[in-house]
């Protein structure tokens, strides 16, 4: 019978099957009757002869069943009903599991959006980074210069497509507030290699990076929309940047925003007396690999080039090497390992979990030896009662499983907070939303699936092994077999979660102490009560250096004077803004050695008060005065350790210097503290050596059109924001000015992955010792009740309660320091996985190892201390009596 | 419980039996079970409960079909009746067995090493 035929008969079939059975039974007693037997007595003896009709019926409706899933849906039935019969002890373990599961997706979340989603470019695996090396100099990451960019281009054959980029800043005015734009540079094939189409009209031309065809723009989905009203006849309309106007062609669709934070595009058009040169690298190179092409395949080539380059340029790139980075490193590189360890971290809480109510489960299955017992002498197989056990499991972990999706979701949310939106020069991606898709909800149901049978198999097996004779005798104690193994089993368990929960203190501990660190790690400024504020002077209007320079010296005098404000200055690249340039510094006088590897500090220009502002220390000679101005002497700070490369053996005071890009040589008058341009947490990727040597000009003598502002305000830094604006567009109305925050907020977002990992591993953390201790307590809670018995005669034979309480208490002792050894054990293996997260922490510092082991014995002895005093109050009389 | 069954036949015994004799000619079970007994001299009795699950796995099957029909007494029965599927199936089957006789019996002759 085909299978659709057998659905719809099936009623049909089995009502006849019933007819046809009563017909029999009654054909045997028609048959019995002619042969001369009483009817009632013919009934009975057909009805003994034939069998329990209704139990051939029902064997024989199973054949037309499937039984698997019969019985799984019976299973399931039962379960709920048990759920529902138990509800304390239900509520408890569906929390422990949404808790556990919960966390477990939200953390997915966050790798699943930020690791396994595709880069929302075409094939974006296929997308590398390409850099240089530059060893003479020492730098690992660097940036390419044109003559090289155009010579790898025409070079390669493992490339489909090559592009460059470098970023701008324009300023953007025209109909409404004038905006400080960040911009990117684009040659005029980057967007095709990227191969995003663009949402509204197209984007570069070949030949729109030339002079007089350049000024043509792309803009960002988010500045079309919020700038321009998205409108939809924007295209060809003029816009002013810089003063020029530039014409807008397209308009990127919404989930393109490379790089982040980038708003509009402009052509790529190198300054053509400073292009040419093959020592000046500036811009970034993406390529685009041809199928069937692999990395290493590419590095060879490139690297091929590069020698090649050496030996025909030597005075420029002799030794240059290159180095490719996919893009997906470059964009979550940073993130990677932090999400690593919060994923391991929250996966062993759910293991902790699942071991607790393995317990709980296994405690309950021995309270159910009766109903056990009765289902196997029914005809139970040991695989079917493992398959309701596990069944039973499954339901619980699926009904937890769901509410957990639901605490996932609100904690999705709270994590975005991982991802600040403003941090340079981090490979951390800017998320704006975790979204739970298909995937989160399928890792979900897996973790349920797999959380199910991992509590469910320790009962189920047990169950399986259960003698039936001994479950059914009336005392209610287990014979000694079952029992002591079941025992161990559950001893294994607690100690299992107290290592891992060892682990975990351990690891968390670890990410406190570095964070803490981190954050009283100085930076070489004060990051209190300073306000700070961008100012990007447009080009067209401010053509003249003595403009610029009439305009900072005015803005910051206003500035000044204003009430509340203790000092203020100006510099040309904010520390931990993640804005700065480099600039070589030699010793004036000295003949020029192309080979030498000269120092190439950050460099700045700043007014007087920016010192005081920052309190950044002086080390020797005099800060900036009002004196260094362009009528006298040219001259310059270092910072210490600039001083200490440029100036090995000498005293730095007096001395001439030469500032690449800066024509005349200037005297040293001064030497400051070092300054972590970037901060301490932020590596980055572009030199090897910490961003602190430093080179300073005063702005009198050398104005730029970037300049940030620094105001020392003697309260909250805030408070003043309004007024300094006021001031500066006193001077000039037009002027627009960006990022108005505090330096403390800044300095907070820089750490803010540290800040958010350590936080999530230490709640990770607590949440396991919570369970922990939860399962210690269990486990000897049990382990005494069931001793009841033993403790009465013990005290009957003259035990005093101190002898009962170490008695309870060693169990839990030994319970304790077994699991303390093993998680000291796999703390030592493991943590060293941290060693990349952590600041000026050994990953196996005795200290935090020492504490943590210390705070979980005495939350473990703490958890023994409740049953150890039931167990002193036993009363031996009425422990004797229960039978 | 099926499995606590003793089964003195070897399973699939009652199948070939019940394919046998509706090859004869189709019946309704309780002649079936009468069948049996008769031609085997009393020497076989089957469990009249095993015979409805056997005749549903035949049915199952396809080996037998089943309609409705009238009894020699006048009853409303089922009779099954053989599908062209379960006599080929019969004719394997009884192969097998014949062979697998034919080797219990060589084994078991007396006298032979």
């Amino acid at each position: 019978m085909s299978l659709l035929a057998r659905i719809f008969r099936r009623k049909r079939m089995y009502s006849e099957l019933n007819e046809e059975i009563q017909a029999h039974l009654q054909e045997k007693i028609d048959e019995l009757v002619t042969r001369g037997i009483a009817p009632d007595e013919a009934a009975r003896t057909a009805r003994l002869e034939f069998g329990n009709p209704n139990i051939i019926e029902e064997d024989s409706r199973e054949v037309w069943h499937w039984p698997a899933l019969e019985s799984v849906w019976a299973d399931l039935r039962y379960a709920l009903r048990g759920m529902r019969k138990n509800p304390g002890f239900t509520l408890v373990v569906i929390l422990t599991l949404a808790l556990g599961i919960g966390a477990n997706v939200a953390i997915f979340t966050v790798v699943n959006t930020v690791l396994l989603q595709p880069l929302p470019y075409k094939d974006a695996d296929k997308l590398v980074t390409v850099w240089g090396v530059n060893k003479p100099l020492g730098f690992d990451l660097d940036f390419v210069s044109y003559p090289d960019y155009l010579d790898f281009k025409a070079q390669n054959r493992v490339f489909a497509g090559m592009g460059a980029s470098t970023d701008e800043m324009y300023t953007l005015t025209g109909a409404g507030e004038p905006a400080a734009l960040i911009a990117y540079e684009f040659s005029p094939d980057y967007f095709d290699v990227l191969g995003v189409p663009p949402l509204l009209g197209r984007t570069f031309a070949p030949d729109e990076d030339q002079a007089g065809k350049n000024h043509v723009a792309v803009l960002n989905y988010r500045l079309w929309k919020s700038r321009f009203g998205a409108d939809p006849a924007i295209l060809g309309k003029s816009i002013p940047l810089d003063g020029s106007p530039y014409t807008v062609i397209g308009v990127m669709p919404k989930s393109f925003a490379y790089p982040p934070d980038v708003e509009i595009w402009t052509p790529l058009t190198p300054d053509p007396q400073f292009a040419h040169r093959r020592d000046n690298r500036w811009l970034r190179v993406i390529a685009r690999l041809k199928p069937g092409v692999t990395m290493e395949q590419a590095h060879a080539e490139m690297q091929t080039i590069a020698a090649r380059l050496s030996s025909q340029y030597p005075e420029t790139n002799k030794d240059q090497e290159t180095r490719l980075i996919s893009l997906r490193q470059m964009t979550t590189g940073d993130v990677r390992p932090a999400l690593t360890v919060l994923l391991c971290a929250v996966g062993f809480v759910l293991l902790i979990a699942c071991a607790n109510i393995a317990n709980l489960m296994l405690s309950r299955a021995v309270a159910r030896q009766r109903e056990i017992a009765i289902r196997a002498t029914l005809g139970a197989t040991r695989r079917r009662m493992i398959r309701q056990f596990l069944t039973e499991s499954i339901a619980f972990s699926l009904v937890g499983g769901a509410l957990g999706l639901l605490i996932a979701y609100w904690g999705a949310a709270a994590l975005v907070a991982m991802f600040p939106p403003t941090i340079e020069n981090l490979s951390i991606p800017r998320i704006e939303s975790l979204p739970i898709d298909a995937w989160v909800i399928g890792f979900g149901v897996l973790a349920s699936l797999v959380t199910g049978v991992l509590f469910g198999l320790a009962p189920a097996i047990q169950a399986g092994r259960m003698r039936i004779g001994e479950s059914l005798k009336e005392s209610g104690r287990t014979a000694a077999g079952g029992a002591a193994q079941g025992r161990r089993f559950r001893n294994a368990l607690v100690v299992l979660e107290v290592a891992l929960s060892l682990i975990l203190l351990a690891a968390a501990g670890l990410m406190i102490q570095s964070f803490l660190h981190l954050v009283r790690a100085d930076p070489g400024f004060r990051t209190d009560h300073i306000l700070t504020m961008r100012v990007l002077l447009p080009d067209q209007k401010y053509k003249t250096d003595a403009q610029e320079l009439a305009f900072g010296q005015a803005a910051v005098t206003r500035i000044q004077s204003l009430p509340g404000v203790e000092s203020a200055g100006t510099v040309t690249f904010l520390p931990l803004s993640g804005w700065w340039g480099t600039r070589e510094v030699t010793i004036a006088g000295r003949p020029a050695d192309p080979a030498a590897k000269n120092p190439r500090p950050v460099w700045d220009s700043v007014t007087p008060g920016y010192f005081v502002a920052m309190r950044i220390p002086l080390i020797e000679g005099r800060y900036f005065t009002e004196q260094d101005n362009s009528s006298n002497e040219n001259v310059v700070i270092l910072s210490a350790s600039l001083a200490r490369q440029v100036f090995p053996n000498d005293d730095p005071i007096g001395k001439l210097v030469n500032i690449q890009g800066v024509d005349k040589p200037r005297r040293v008058v001064g030497v400051v503290g070092d300054v972590y341009q970037l901060g301490i947490s932020v590596r980055q990727t572009g030199v090897t050596e910490d961003v602190k040597s430093e080179v300073y000009m005063p702005y009198a003598q050398f104005p730029t059109h970037l300049l940030c502002f620094v105001i020392r305000t003697a309260g909250d830094p805030v408070s003043l924001a309004k007024a300094a604006q006021q001031e500066i567009w006193a001077v000039d109305e037009g002027q627009a000015i960006s990022f108005v925050e505090p330096l403390s907020q800044l300095a907070s977002e820089t750490v803010a992955l540290q800040r958010a990992s350590m936080v999530l591993l230490a709640v990770f953390a607590g949440l396991a010792l919570l369970l922990a201790s939860i399962g210690i307590y269990g486990v000897i809670s049990y382990s005494t009740s069931r001793r009841t018995n033993e403790i009465g005669i013990r005290i009957a034979l003259g035990a005093s309660r101190s002898n009962i309480l170490r008695l309870v208490i060693g169990e839990g002792f030994f319970l304790t320091i077994c699991g303390l050894a093993i998680g000291v054990a796999g703390s030592l293996t493991l943590t060293r996985f941290l060693s990349s997260l952590l600041y000026e922490v050994r990953s196996n510092d005795p200290l935090t190892f020492f504490a943590v082991s210390v705070v979980l014995f005495c939350v473990g002895m703490a958890a023994c201390f409740i049953p150890a005093r039931r167990a002193m109050l036993v009363d031996p009389i009425v422990a004797l009596r229960y039978e | 419980m099926t499995e606590l069954q003793k089964r003195d036949l070897f399973p699939g015994a009652l199948e070939m039996m019940i394919l046998k004799s509706l090859q004869r000619q189709p019946e309704h079970g309780y002649a079936l079970v009468q069948h049996i007994k008769r031609t085997s001299n009393d020497l076989l009795r089957i469990e009249e409960g095993s015979l409805y699950p056997a005749l549903q796995r035949l049915l199952k099957a396809g080996l037998v079909r089943a309609r409705w029909g009238v009894s020699a007494t006048n009853r409303r029965v089922r009779i099954y009746e053989l599908t062209p599927a379960g006599k080929k199936h019969l004719e394997v089957e009884v192969s097998r067995f014949e062979q697998m006789l034919e080797g219990i019996t060589r084994v078991l002759a007396p006298g032979e090493s």
